[in-house]
């Protein structure tokens, strides 16, 4: 019986697997010429910078933002209240880009969208948000902070709720108030799954939000949204004629060897400060 | 108690506020959609909508499914498909696997565990990928949205942790009485690790609605095409949009109205099953994140 089982699980393997091995194969008839021309194209200085400033903006502006927001959550007392928060700030993480990209559309609408009728009202000029390449980047803080919200909540809840009981009683005993217990009990309390996520989520950048990057790029606001995998997408599926893939594969590798090396730094600085947090 | 109450009264009130706040900024996007895509398109075009609906009525969303110009009833019926079949084959290929891998008796069970883990870890590319998909002609086959994505190593981690917990007398008791593996999946554990069926079948089942890149990639023909898929065309390519602003049954439809209500529809499922699921959700992230 247990070998009839086994090739279920063996035949996908082999599948997931045979898109990789793929891979290894393209890049071998890409050869150099590939990398040499990725080189020499001002563009992908451009692709480049858009892609590490929206990684290094979806750290830095997003995550502090997580852990304060499930600080505060903890610090609750109604239980009600604290589970129907969380269930609320939960919700986003389950819908899809292509709705929360939309919703975006809808409510800043030019024409119709709510943030454009208070513009409006109060006396400015409607904005077409969706079409400016300085909007791009608030843009996507904004899709990433939302649906992130509740997601880095359950986790970091979980945490708070193994900090030992008696450390709280102690810090109350040393005359720490509530902030202060927030500060020196709840917050080192966490640091571990804290870091965890930091490394997951700098992993991830260049992965996990394709979706929210191809439906927020458009050609008037490219200066600013068309990062590595925008464009590969583009080479792919929306360039006239035969379509260049071995170019687009060596530019993919290129995002691969960048995203191996955020996850490095981001291993070593997380080991680093660890450390200085224990010591 | 009391004194202490009042000490930190000003802090639970700010508290309170601004997480309210926050929870409002979280909801007021859906509930705004919502309010326009019931509403009366006249009000929209004039501006007069922003936090309450005004002159109620379904007129939207019956034109935005029924009108076959949209293909959003066509959308939304082959996302369902996708979805329960998906599910299905999901959780019983990641089912299988997981119980395999935890059998002792299986050798080459950690080998084949860090193949699983590699699929994870490296990814090829789109292109690549593209390449290799269409060799096994997966291009306009609904089955892409089904086969590749059949055994997703986190949930199979999810699902072997879940399995190695359990205790060892369960199946022995079984073997002694001359049980074959299908008898002991099926009358053993299937009924003790239905919480882990719940989990995984839902986070399968919610990412198989939301995907957008691959069918994106594979699915051209019109028919096949899922509810994300005409979303995308109808709001973001917004350029060609097929709505129009029309007269039904004596109320006047803004595109804006059709526009919402399809959001509406592409996000309807996960909306109508989320209070009823989501400990099941908050479960499968806290020991997938623990594992991982």
């Amino acid at each position: 019986m247990l070998f009839k089982l086994l090739p279920v699980g063996g035949m996908v393997i082999a599948f997931q697997d045979y898109s990789a091995f793929l891979g290894i194969r393209g890049s071998e008839w890409v050869g150099l010429e590939n990398f040499k021309r990725m080189l020499t194209d001002p563009y992908m200085l451009t692709l480049v910078k858009n892609t590490v400033i929206l990684a290094v903006l979806s750290v830095v502006c997003v995550f502090p933002f997580l852990v304060i927001f499930s600080l505060f959550l903890n610090e609750v007392r109604f239980q009600k209240f604290k589970g129907t928060i969380q269930s609320v700030s939960f919700l986003p993480y389950f819908i899809s880009s292509a709705v929360m990209v939309s919703i975006m559309y809808t409510v800043l609408s030019p024409t119709s969208g709510i943030v454009n009728n208070l513009i409006v009202k109060m006396g400015g000029e409607s904005v077409n948000f969706m079409a400016k390449p300085e909007w791009f980047r608030p843009i996507y803080i904004f899709l990433q902070i939302w649906q992130m919200l509740g997601y880095n909540a359950v986790i970091y809840m979980a945490g708070i709720a193994s900090i030992n009981g008696e450390l709280y009683e102690a810090a109350e005993v040393d005359g720490c108030g509530r902030w202060g217990k927030m500060i020196h009990v709840t917050l080192p309390g966490i640091s571990t799954s804290v870091i965890t996520m930091l490394i997951i989520s700098i992993g991830n950048i260049f992965t996990v939000d394709t979706d929210r990057i191809l439906l927020l790029y458009n050609a008037s606001n490219a200066a600013t949204s068309d990062v590595i995998q925008s464009y590969v997408y583009r080479i792919a599926f929306q360039s006239l004629g035969f379509p260049d893939y071995s170019y687009g594969t060596a530019v993919n590798i290129v995002k691969s060897l960048l995203a191996f090396i955020l996850v490095i730094i981001a291993n070593k600085l997380a080991d680093k400060y660890a450390e200085t947090r224990l010591f | 108690m009391t004194k202490k109450n009042i000490k930190t009264l000003p802090f639970d009130i700010i508290n309170t506020t601004i997480l309210t706040l926050v929870a409002i900024i979280c909801v007021i996007p859906f509930l705004y959609v919502f309010f326009i895509s019931i509403s009366d398109g006249l009000y929209l075009s004039r501006g007069e909508v922003s936090f309450f609906p005004k002159g109620v009525n379904i007129e939207a969303w019956k034109e935005v499914i029924t009108n076959p110009r949209f293909s959003i009833g066509t959308g939304f019926r082959n996302s369902l498909v996708y979805t329960l079949l998906g599910t299905a084959i999901a959780v019983t290929f990641t089912y299988l696997t997981a119980y395999v891998l935890t059998r002792p008796r299986i050798r080459f069970r950690y080998f084949i565990m860090t193949l699983f883990v590699i699929t994870w870890v490296f990814e090829a590319g789109i292109i690549p990928q593209y390449i290799a998909y269409s060799s096994l002609g997966f291009i306009d086959n609904i089955w892409v949205m089904i086969i590749p994505g059949a055994i997703n190593t986190q949930y199979l981690i999810i699902t072997k942790a879940y399995l190695e917990g359990l205790p060892k007398e369960l199946e022995e008791a079984a073997i002694v009485d001359g049980a074959n593996d299908f008898t002991i999946v099926a009358k053993i554990f299937v009924p003790v690790t239905k919480p882990i069926i719940a989990t995984i079948a839902l986070f399968n089942a919610v990412s198989i609605w939301n995907q957008y890149l691959i069918p994106q990639m594979f699915l051209h023909n019109s028919n096949l095409k899922t509810i994300q898929q005409v979303l995308a065309n109808v709001i973001v390519g917004a350029t060609e949009s097929p709505f129009a602003n029309v007269m039904v049954n004596d109320v006047w439809l803004n595109q804006e109205n059709m526009k919402a209500a399809a959001i509406m529809l592409a996000m309807l499922p996960i909306v109508c099953i989320y209070p009823f699921v989501q400990k099941y959700f908050k479960k499968g992230i806290l020991i997938g994140s623990v594992k991982g």
